[in-house]
């Protein structure tokens, strides 16, 4: 696979020298467009537009090293992080590999195949959209997992088929002597009006520094839904580079909720893009950070067709050194009238040194449409915190009860009950661990 | 029970002077009256007696059964039975009534010795205090203040002195912006709640309180300090004559009793 480097190479690049190699011819031209493309594709510096505010030393000062050296240890406690209604729609993965032992994937009824992505090479599903609905320019990661994934997701609904219960997709990094780089993939397939929840955890076992660059395609034919939870509670040393795009045709629905917890880097990069009219998705964000953590998120919702709604609100709490980051942009095509579009992006600072960058970038070529959009940035309003004083509560309890209303909003739309639970309780953690900061500081 | 003495507040760090020299002291089951102009400090007074932040208190004292209260925070000020219904109650979306209501119950009782509530326990107390104001029970399950009508943000704050059984209660223009059935619903609530250990304070523009629930006494506050002390009739006075003849009058101290 010689393919002459136009770029000046990166660690990806020395990594990629330990490319799996694939029987699947399939594989072998994905493997081989992947490179072409990672070989044109200069690594971000703060020179370029889209990565000016973002710190990317946690990703360049480390020293990444294949699996083989990287001294893995075992996961424990898999167990733990299973959810109750997934009890037969699980698949894990560790560091990115596939895990039979405890997956399960008998529950889902008729219609829904969901099973390891190297199982399922030959499915002409697979064949057909596999690696063909990544649509980002220029960008390093997305190729370089097209050259390293080996298992991966693969979830298929055919025309009708209703998921009897939600896929948890758990991805876990365990500990390691030396950080390395996972390459998580997933390919979403529903067919004509059928409906599935998805519920996508990654979560680092240890403190320890690892990347992971998880790739997720989704396709969402005409009149089918999808709802999408996307929750990210890596190690705090780690780096996460998520590349998640879903195309709607018409009369479909797509609903993703990203929650960000952890990572010392992560950019987050959520596309949909419209194919047909009639569509309805949500591309809603929940940012808690505190400490060194950078949480960065670049999104495009993409009006190509008329009538469309659209909704994106991007939540964010930033307490000590902690810097978000977010641009949304949010493009109108020419003939894409009727487009009713919301963005909102409320940042709460609560930390003096705590530092927030939002754009919300429009690009409207339409004239008929309504497209409502806005940032803020602020601090707990005083007159909140003396209303809730003045019934009792002291001034730590009224900043963490206010606190935790603010960032509640985003998770009141996840549906799954026990996630929705988790997630009241991290939230509370994340309120809860700030006042004692606050407190001893 | 409370006394205030000679009390000057201006704005914190502005320097902008809102009272000055405000005398008045409360007795224990009395209702008094505060009545005045637009910007005349009614309002302050009672933000400083609830402990707001904004507000420096540069000259004087507030007591409260014989104690200074001015290094209190103001929930300090609340667990030892203050209380202020808002003017402009504040919306507190994802935290419902119950939840506030249950956890400020709690952190009082604790303070004064009263025995705490578990969930079910504070259902029951809870629920005749909702009759009281005329208040569904979903509402209970609703965001504090989120949404609500300017008239159920104050049947709110009366509800929430019903629960909290505060000694002393400061209820700044309550009957600003009701009808005149909500008008009778909150005043029949504050009339109930009143008895001879707990003493009212109604800050208010307008007379028309007062035919509901008669005053003890009546106050006028003019340029930040009390103008005029009287009883009910010197609020019938007012609505009929304005605030302007006032103006010829020195200060008068406010002393009830």
């Amino acid at each position: 696979m010689g393919h002459p480097t136009k770029i000046e190479p990166s660690f990806l690049h020395d990594l990629a020298k330990n490319a799996p190699d694939s029987e699947s011819a399939f594989v072998k031209k994905i493997r081989e467009s992947s490179l072409a493309e990672l070989n044109s594709a200069p690594f971000p510096t703060r020179k370029m537009e889209d990565w000016r505010f973002t710190d990317i030393k946690p990703m360049t000062r480390t020293d990444f090293v294949p699996f083989e050296e990287a001294g893995l240890l075992p996961a424990t406690d898999v167990e733990e992080y299973y959810i109750p209604e997934s009890d037969r729609s699980r698949l894990v993965f560790i560091n990115g590999e596939y895990q039979e032992k405890y997956s399960s994937i008998g529950g889902l009824g008729n219609g829904v195949t969901v099973g390891n992505l190297s199982d399922h090479l030959d499915d002409k599903n697979v064949e057909e959209y596999l690696n063909n609905l990544v649509n980002y320019e220029n960008d390093p990661f997305v190729h370089y997992n097209g050259l390293m994934f080996e298992d991966g997701v693969f979830i298929h609904l055919e025309k009708e088929a209703k998921a009897e219960a939600p896929i948890h997709v758990l991805n876990l990094y365990t500990d390691s002597k030396k950080p390395y780089v996972a390459t998580p993939r997933m390919l979403v397939v529903a067919e004509e009006e059928s409906d599935v929840t998805i519920i996508e955890d990654h979560i680092g076992l240890a403190e320890n520094a690892y990347m992971t660059v998880p790739v997720c395609e989704i396709k969402v034919k005409e009149g089918a839904h999808i709802h999408h939870a996307r929750i990210q509670r890596d190690s705090l040393s780690a780096v996460h580079v998520s590349r998640p795009i879903a195309y709607v045709e018409k009369n479909s629905e797509y609903h993703s909720y990203t929650i960000t917890l952890g990572g010392k880097l992560t950019r987050n990069e959520p596309r949909v893009i419209q194919e047909d009219e009639e569509v309805d998705f949500t591309l809603d964000g929940l940012v808690l950070i505190d400490g060194e953590q950078i949480a960065d998120t670049h999104s495009v919702m993409d009006h190509r067709f008329s009538h469309a709604e659209s909704h994106q609100l991007h939540k964010v709490v930033v307490n000590g050194d902690a810097h978000s980051i977010f641009n949304g942009k949010i493009f109108v095509r020419r003939d894409a009238q009727k487009i009713d579009s919301f963005q909102e992006n409320r940042n709460l600072l609560l930390s003096r040194d705590g530092l927030v960058n939002t754009k919300p970038q429009l690009e409207i070529f339409a004239d008929d449409v309504l497209c409502s959009h806005g940032a803020t940035i602020g601090q707990l309003d005083p007159e909140e915190v003396f209303y809730l004083q003045s019934r009792g509560m002291t001034e730590e309890k009224a900043k963490e009860v206010l606190t935790y209303a603010f960032a509640l909003e985003t998770i009141e739309n996840i549906k799954v009950e026990s996630v929705h639970k988790l997630l009241i309780d991290e939230v509370y953690r994340y309120t809860k661990a700030n006042n004692v900061s606050k407190v001893t500081a | 029970m409370l006394e205030i003495k000679d009390l000057h507040v201006e704005v914190e760090g502005s320097g902008e002077k809102i009272l000055n020299g405000v005398n008045l002291t409360i007795n224990e089951g009395e209702i008094h009256a505060i009545m005045g102009p637009n910007g005349s400090g009614k309002s302050t007074l009672s933000k400083v007696v609830a402990g707001h932040p904004e507000y420096e208190v540069i000259q004087g004292d507030i007591l409260y059964n014989g104690e200074s209260i001015l290094e209190l925070d103001p929930d300090e000020r609340a667990h030892k039975g203050i209380f202020l219904a808002f003017q402009y109650p504040v919306e507190v979306p994802g935290v419902t009534n119950s939840t506030l209501l249950r956890e400020s119950y709690n952190t009082i009782a604790a303070s004064r010795g009263r025995e705490e509530l578990d969930p079910l326990q504070f259902e029951d107390y809870i629920e005749d205090k909702l009759e009281l104001v005329q208040m569904a029970p979903e509402f209970l399950n609703r965001s504090v203040n989120a949404g609500f009508s300017g008239g159920e943000k104050k049947r709110n704050e009366i509800f929430q002195m019903a629960v909290l059984q505060p000694k002393l209660s400061f209820l700044d223009e309550t009957d600003s912006g009701l009808d005149i059935d909500a008008l009778q619903v909150v005043a029949n609530g504050i009339k109930q709640l009143h008895g001879d250990d707990n003493s009212v304070v109604l800050v208010t523009h307008y007379q028309r309180l007062l035919n509901y629930i008669e005053p003890d006494f009546v106050h006028v506050m003019i340029g930040g300090r009390i103008a005029k002390s009287g009883d009910k009739e010197l609020a019938i006075k007012l609505e009929e004559k304005g605030y302007e003849w006032l103006n010829a009058y020195g200060t008068v101290n406010g002393e009830g009793k």
